[in-house]
């Protein structure tokens, strides 16, 4: 069996299988929510926006290299294209959904052009930038509410469940489209960018051009996720769509979990999200401050993420073994 | 016309701060070749230590400027040496979110020290101006433009003159020759780093006389120093200056926008930051390596 | 392939100055000069690498500086670098199977196909034992037979090696000549820079001499190794006029000992 997956290229980018499998088996867990744990559907489903969202991130941040620190401008764009669609008595979760890739997918490719050629972390800040100024514009915008906010339609306390359903559905295309781009040739043409651009542009990947490729990509799934948590959540204002945490928190999940593993992002979701929750009733202000912790000793202790240390053989002392590499 | 002139003037009195706030990024990242995206965080760090010098001990800021500096250099030092050298030879991408992750957890642990009021710094001076030619200046950006041009003077001769100066420049120039040269280029590392740190201090110090004071307060200076690395290329004291003042005076000019279209309402002010993108943007399609070179890798 | 007038500017200094040749289908160029000559140069300029200040290289009717970087493998020219930099994270099989699916065949294989591929590859360059380790974990004689496999992943008509041999013992070097032998038989036309004279001599047809940035001289090996030029590129002016004294001091001597009675040279 592991040799059939070896020969089809799974273990390789795709990462740890056992991790996989497991992610999996809780994503159809999930499903059960809305039936066992109805007073928690509210909560999963931002947990399962934000698994959506650390997804997004992975397909540009971990398996492309190019950390973006803009991805929730796409989550805002998304949550305003539905809150825009629903002012105009469009109320599809589909046309939602479909619209916020598209108009994400665009606007990636159009700000990645120039952005993306810049290499590696230049790219990173610029993203930043470009995540403040649209903070900016669209508070100041009035077709967007301004700072008031819109409202957003929503159906009936009966079938709320549909938006639980919705999130589910996004969580779970983005896996899927991760685990396709992993096993793909789209995949290796991110990982060898990651790798080494120059290398990769000898063997005859045009690097710009699948830049903007994993960013649309990320973008669209950032977008469908807040097309979703804009129906779910009833409301949008600029405060919310563009959150520091939606910012934060999938960057966080993935390095945790595993960038550039299709099981990564997931792990890292549910972790944070279960200690949050806990720590959040107790210590309401701690949320950053934790996950700047946690960014900081993930990356000198555990820089291949969870997914790596499930996979690890030789224990603790292969681990410490790995610590020591990196020093200068 | 009166108008323009006014606007010059801001800008350049703006720019001399963002020269500040851009060489110490701009060291860092020439050097060392890492974006520090915690020098926002340094900036604020700066900024507070002068306001809580001042709120508690009645220092006036300008006295503060050395505090602020000895403090954020220690502490750069440190993080360098200790958290940074770690993972040194980690591909950038490592460095990149460690500093992002200091980033989040010093702002964090200043909201829980500080809250989150917003607060600010009012010296006796700070409310005076004079008035040449129409033109109403500040007395107290003058004094922060005259301490910003000292500042980068003192840091281009140190760069030039001194020893320690020189070997930091030979190491940004060929690492493999400076090493055979003698320098010590780990200890390089970790003072080009507190150095970064120690010139973002200063430079909040500077702010605080003239902008307003909160824990997220670094993060629009540090776009806006990276931008003007970008304009003034990397490395050089020159182009730190030139930088800041070409940036501030764009800025100054940005923030008379006050639009109307149909029924909407645009005002410069407010979009500062996406001034600050569409400059880069700008920029970047007409001269990738940024006006005075060496911006991209 | 035509290389043409070839001139290459470096702020006040012209590495590279009227570089002319011409390569010929299936041969083999040995590019050679002492160090700071130009070679890697004009390797940087015939792979697209650098766009040359004056003249052009041309290969299947296109001027090579006009294609992008990433396009170059298209069009039948692949190289390895002298500072070999594998995709550290990805398999030795991975590393290869990149260049399998996006070179000059790319576009109809299949990522099946592309392991397939590159490990009919990795066979050929000897690197099938280490099929599955990450390529970080390669020794250097194996980095640089990974370099040569992913170069050929790109089914290249061309192939530019930059001192390939470099760091290898006497054993490995011979390996590797009859890999580049093997590959050339297949229908490869290389250019090989390297400083190893033997190696050189032993497998080119053609040797082209690049000093201080010119090409001196042109040829079938044995011509170009006697050449005066070439020697005094090599070994400088000053050992030549030495070596031609020294000659003329061995003439006179020799005159002399025939003049003299044999027995007074006891």
């Amino acid at each position: 069996m592991s040799t059939a997956l070896r020969k089809i290229g799974l273990g390789g980018i795709t990462g740890n299988r056992t991790a996989l499998f497991i992610s999996l088996g809780l994503m159809v867990l999930l499903l059960l929510v809305p039936t066992v744990l109805p007073g928690y559907q509210t909560l999963f489903r931002t947990i399962l926006c934000f698994v959506a969202l650390a997804y997004g991130w992975n397909i540009i941040g971990g398996y492309t290299g190019y950390v973006s620190f803009g991805n929730m401008v796409f989550f805002g764009l998304g949550t305003y294209c539905a809150a825009l669609l629903s002012a105009r008595g469009i109320d599809n979760l589909f046309a939602d959904v479909g619209l916020a890739v598209v108009v994400n997918a665009a606007f990636a490719a159009v700000v990645g052009f120039p952005v993306l050629r810049l290499k590696g972390h230049y790219f990173g800040i610029a993203t930043l930038g470009t995540a403040l100024a649209v903070t900016d514009i669209v508070g100041n915008l009035d077709i967007f509410g301004g700072t008031g906010g819109l409202k957003v339609t929503q159906v009936d306390e009966a079938h709320f469940a549909i938006y639980y359903y919705a999130a589910w559905l996004v969580a779970a295309g983005a896996i899927a489209v991760t685990f396709l781009v992993a096993r793909s040739k789209l995949g290796y043409a991110f990982v060898a960018i990651r790798e080494n651009e120059d290398a990769a542009a000898v063997l005859g990947i045009s690097a710009t051009k699948y830049k903007i490729i994993a960013w649309a990509i990320s973008a669209a799934i950032a977008g469908a996720a807040g097309a979703v948590y804009a129906r779910g959540n009833g409301f949008v204002d600029p405060s919310i769509a563009f959150a520091e945490d939606f910012n934060v928190y999938p960057i966080v999940m993935t390095i945790l979990g595993g960038t550039g593993t299709v099981a990564g992002p997931f792990v890292g979701a549910l972790i944070l999200s279960g200690v949050n929750e806990t720590l959040g009733h107790t210590f309401l202000k701690l949320h950053s401050l934790f996950f700047g912790a946690v960014i900081v000793l993930v990356v000198l202790l555990l820089p291949r993420g969870l997914v790596w240390l499930i996979g690890l053989r030789g224990g603790v002392r292969t681990w410490i073994k790995s610590l020591q590499a990196y020093k200068a | 016309m009166h108008l323009l002139a006014q606007d010059l003037v801001n800008g350049i009195l703006a720019g001399g701060i963002l020269a500040v706030v851009a060489l110490g990024f701009s060291l860092v990242w020439g050097i060392m070749n890492i974006i520090n995206l915690a020098h926002g965080a340094f900036i604020m760090l700066g900024a507070f230590i002068t306001w809580q010098l001042f709120t508690s001990f009645h220092v006036d800021p300008f006295l503060s400027l050395p505090v602020s500096f000895v403090v954020l250099f220690v502490l750069g030092y440190l993080i360098q040496r200790y958290l940074i050298n770690w993972v040194a030879r980690a591909p950038v991408l490592t460095t990149f979110l460690l500093t992002f992750g200091l980033s989040l957890l010093i702002v964090n642990i200043a909201l829980l020290i500080w809250t989150g009021d917003t607060r600010g710094v009012t010296t006796a001076y700070s409310g005076s101006n004079f008035t040449v030619a129409g033109i109403t200046v500040p007395w107290a950006k003058v004094y922060t433009l005259a301490a910003a041009l000292v500042i980068t003077g003192v840091m281009y001769m140190w760069l030039h003159r001194s020893k320690t100066g020189r070997a930091i420049r030979a190491t940004s120039m060929d690492i493999g020759a400076a090493q055979l040269a003698g320098v010590r280029v780990a200890q390089i590392f970790a003072i080009v780093y507190g150095l970064g740190a120690g010139l973002a201090g200063v430079a909040g110090t500077l702010i605080s006389l003239s902008y307003s004071l909160n824990p997220a307060m670094g993060q629009p200076f540090l776009i806006k120093g990276f931008v003007v690395c970008v304009l003034g290329g990397l490395g050089s004291v020159e182009g730190a200056l030139v930088g800041g003042l070409a940036y501030g005076i764009v800025e100054a000019f940005a923030s008379q926008i006050d639009l109307t279209i149909g029924t909407q309402h645009i005002s410069g002010t407010g979009l500062q930051d996406a001034v600050a993108l569409v400059v880069l943007l700008i920029v970047l399609m007409v001269r990738p390596t940024g006006i005075m070179g060496r911006a991209t890798a | 392939m035509r290389i043409s007038d070839i001139g290459m500017r470096f702020g006040g200094l012209w590495a590279l100055s009227e570089v002319s040749f011409d390569v010929e289908r299936g041969s083999v160029v040995g590019l050679i000069g002492p160090n700071g000559s130009g070679k890697t140069t004009l390797m940087n300029v015939i792979s697209g690498v650098y766009k040359p200040t004056t003249g052009e290289v041309r290969y299947a009717g296109k001027r090579i500086a006009d294609v992008p970087a990433y396009d170059v493998c298209h069009l039948g020219i692949a190289r390895t670098f002298q500072i070999v930099k594998p995709f550290a994270s990805l398999s030795t099989r991975e590393n290869v199977a990149v260049g399998a699916m996006y070179g000059r065949n790319g576009a109809k294989r299949s990522t099946r196909a592309s392991f397939e591929r590159a490990q009919e590859l990795l066979e050929i360059v000897g690197l099938a034992r280490v099929a599955d380790r990450p390529a970080a974990e390669l020794t250097i004689p194996d980095r640089k037979r990974l370099e040569v496999a992913k170069a050929l992943a790109l089914d290249p008509d061309v192939l530019l090696l930059d001192e390939v041999m470099a760091g290898l013992n006497a054993t490995e070097v011979e390996e590797a000549l009859e890999l580049l032998r093997d590959v050339n038989r297949r229908g490869v036309t290389l250019i090989v820079v390297e400083h190893l004279m033997k190696a050189i001599v032993s497998i080119s047809t053609t040797i082209v001499v690049l000093a201080e940035g010119r090409k001196i001289a042109q040829g079938a090996p044995s011509e170009v190794l006697a050449s005066p030029q070439v020697i005094e590129a090599y070994l400088g002016s000053r050992w030549v006029k030495r070596q031609e004294q020294l000659k003329e001091i061995e003439a006179q001597r020799a005159e002399a000992m025939r003049i003299q009675p044999p027995e007074a040279t006891a």
